[in-house]
């Protein structure tokens, strides 16, 4: 029986991690600019169990993405309090409404 | 677990311990405390004692000698507990116990008044100290995200203000995509060489020259498809993307751009915290992952690896952040550009690092603890200066005081003219020992560049010192009402004595910088 080559793994994790970089820096909606994030933080994972498959002698990858997906939820509470936050103030939650701080 | 173990961890564990505490303390004490003026002004002294307590257990550490703990050995690599981590927890905890001051009497007197930021300081601080002592990217990780989340909390402390919100938001997302790249970073190299530890991944990299060594393990034939060669790409993406992400972290030009918008909007106790804690800890992590992981021959080299990318980021950092900083009309935003163009000055010693490691790290760890009491203090003068209603913002609103107010004209003074690096304080020693290490190791242009963007630096700090002593305000024009503050005034006592001090007599703390590094 054969398993799916590692390099699939590689480039599926790489294209969301790309997919996730563009949507950082493209989209204004700080709601999908978080989801975004979490896209990337989630292709790092995907990254780290597949590469821990060609390491079978130890679980350091495995382990370290279970460290990431707790502190990815710690942070996605921390940035939906800001983003709370910012939606009191302006009713929006748009990016490009926060425009105060200026050369 | 023994005892030994615990007293090389103290340092970290009084502080995580005194923030759970405090925190209980906090929650507690909210119904009783009424009566008091300022409920949260106690733990602004508690949360210092706890800092002070903890540089003071670093201290002890290192003059009982980290090598006398044998068993501290079995935390590595995940913690490294050697004399460079212990200097640099004096630094952060010490950078914290001012920045915890300075909160005590900003928060109390622009109604800011929740306790919780001192817990939260305090959690951000272990953070900090667990991101300088760490050895592996999991550690590294971990502290830098616990530093961080504690920030972007402070920053956005003043909830009302959209202002603050926004300085939150920008630092919230640019932080997390930094993370997020120096991860998918780690990652990478975990995958080329097998190794999340720093020293496993640059002993790999020495061995196999970026070349991919097949595992010892067994492989499953079918993954063998990563042909050995294509670690090298894997190397030098990894590579390239844990570098754009500690740019970021130390707000190196290009990646500098939400640094002055977080300084303003921040709460300026905040900002302390970020210029002087967040800044030092972040140095610390590059200076680790550079020299560790990367200092193989091919990487570590001028003409194949990352010291020119260092190099060009330090000269566009200083230069930018100098040019932008004159331009600024608000000293609070003049003194983010001014920590953005320290950076700067800091990553030439990064690249003289290269040449000679010792020398170039103890000059890095001297002007950061020199730059560490400089800002608090600047900042700290910043915030004396002002009152609620009437904050000193811009450079108008400082005119004439140093004739109403001299003792705090003074104190604003030294602190720049030791940031501008004026002798005989702090800053100037700092660049000093930093430029002469540049010199002796062959990067005179860079020195020489760093020297005339100091002269550059030079022009908008003294500027400062023309409007308070050489200007009277405008009549009817709104001024800076100096607010009172015990805590404020302790804080600033504690940074213009070690200023004097770390200007005056600079052998013995540049004989421990030079011990921490080697």
């Amino acid at each position: 029986m054969t398993s799916i080559p590692l390099e699939y793994y590689l480039v599926v994790a790489a294209v969301i991690f790309v997919i996730g970089a563009c949507g950082f820096l493209a989209r204004r909606n700080a709601l999908i600019v978080l989801m975004s994030i979490e896209l990337m933080l989630n292709a790092v994972n995907l990254t780290l169990v597949a590469f821990n498959r060609w390491y079978a002698s130890h679980h350091v990858g495995q382990m370290f993405t279970f460290f990431i997906i707790a502190v990815a939820a710690a942070e996605a509470a921390v940035g939906l309090a800001i983003v709370v936050a910012l939606f009191r103030l302006k009713r929006t939650v748009r990016t490009d409404s926060v425009d105060l701080l200026k050369n | 677990m023994n005892a030994n173990i615990l007293l090389g961890l103290s340092p970290l564990l009084i502080v995580a311990v005194g923030a759970l505490v405090l925190m209980v303390v906090e929650a507690l004490s909210r119904f009783r405390d009424e009566r008091l003026e300022s409920p949260s002004a106690s733990l602004a002294v508690s949360s210092s004692v706890v800092l002070f307590a903890s540089a003071i257990a670093a201290a002890g550490v290192w003059f009982y000698g980290p090598e006398n703990l044998p068993e501290v050995s079995s935390l590595a690599p995940w913690l490294l507990l050697d004399r460079f981590s212990l200097f640099f927890f004096v630094i952060l905890t010490l950078g914290g116990a001012l920045s915890c001051l300075l909160a005590g009497g900003y928060l109390p007197e622009h109604k800011l008044d929740r306790g919780e930021f001192y817990p939260l300081l305090l959690l951000s601080t272990v953070g900090a100290m667990t991101l300088a002592a760490a050895g592996d990217m999991l550690t590294i990780f971990l502290g830098l995200e616990a530093m961080s989340l504690g920030v972007y909390t402070m920053v956005a402390f003043r909830r009302g203000s959209p202002r603050s919100i926004e300085a939150a938001l920008k630092y919230f997302l640019l932080g997390s995509f930094a993370a997020a790249l120096l991860l998918y970073g780690g990652a990478l190299l975990y995958g080329a060489t097998g190794h999340t530890d720093l020293s496993g991944i640059g002993s790999q990299l020495a061995n196999t020259g970026l070349r991919l060594v097949k595992s010892d393990s067994e492989v499953p034939s079918d993954m063998l498809l990563i042909a050995y060669d294509n670690a090298v790409p894997l190397v030098m993406v990894g590579l390239v993307l844990i570098l754009v992400g500690l740019a970021f972290k130390v707000s190196a030009v290009p990646f500098h751009m939400w640094t002055p918008d977080a300084y303003e909007g921040a709460p300026t106790p905040a900002t302390t915290y970020m210029a002087v804690v967040v800044k030092a800890a972040a140095f610390a992590l590059m200076l680790r992952v550079l020299l560790i992981a990367f200092a193989d021959a091919k990487t570590a080299s001028w003409g194949t690896g990352w010291p020119p990318v260092v190099a060009g980021l330090a000269v566009a950092t200083m230069t930018v952040a100098n040019v932008i900083a004159v331009r600024q009309e608000s000293v609070k935003r003049m003194l983010a550009y001014s920590s953005i163009a320290h950076a700067g000055t800091l990553l030439i010693a990064v690249v003289a690092a290269t040449k000679a490691t010792q020398q170039a790290e103890a000059s890095m760890i001297y002007y950061l603890l020199a730059y560490t009491v400089s800002t608090a203090g600047a900042f700290g003068t910043l915030i004396l200066c002002g009152s609620r209603g009437a904050e000193a913002v811009s450079y108008e609103d400082l005119a004439g005081l140093g004739r109403r107010h001299p003792a705090i004209a003074f104190a604003f003074s030294l602190f720049l003219l030791s940031l501008a690096g004026v002798p005989p304080l702090a800053g100037f020693f700092g660049k000093f020992y930093l430029f002469r290490v540049a010199i002796d190791n062959g990067f005179t242009m860079l020195a020489v560049l760093g020297l005339l963007n100091s002269v550059i630096a030079a022009y908008y700090y003294l500027r400062v010192l023309v409007v308070m002593y050489m200007k009277e305000p405008e009549p009817g024009a709104p001024i800076a009402v100096p607010m009172r503050s015990g805590y404020v005034a302790a804080a600033l006592l504690i940074s213009a004595v070690l200023v004097v001090l770390l200007g005056l007599l600079p052998n013995g703390t540049l004989e421990a910088a030079i011990l921490a590094a080697g």
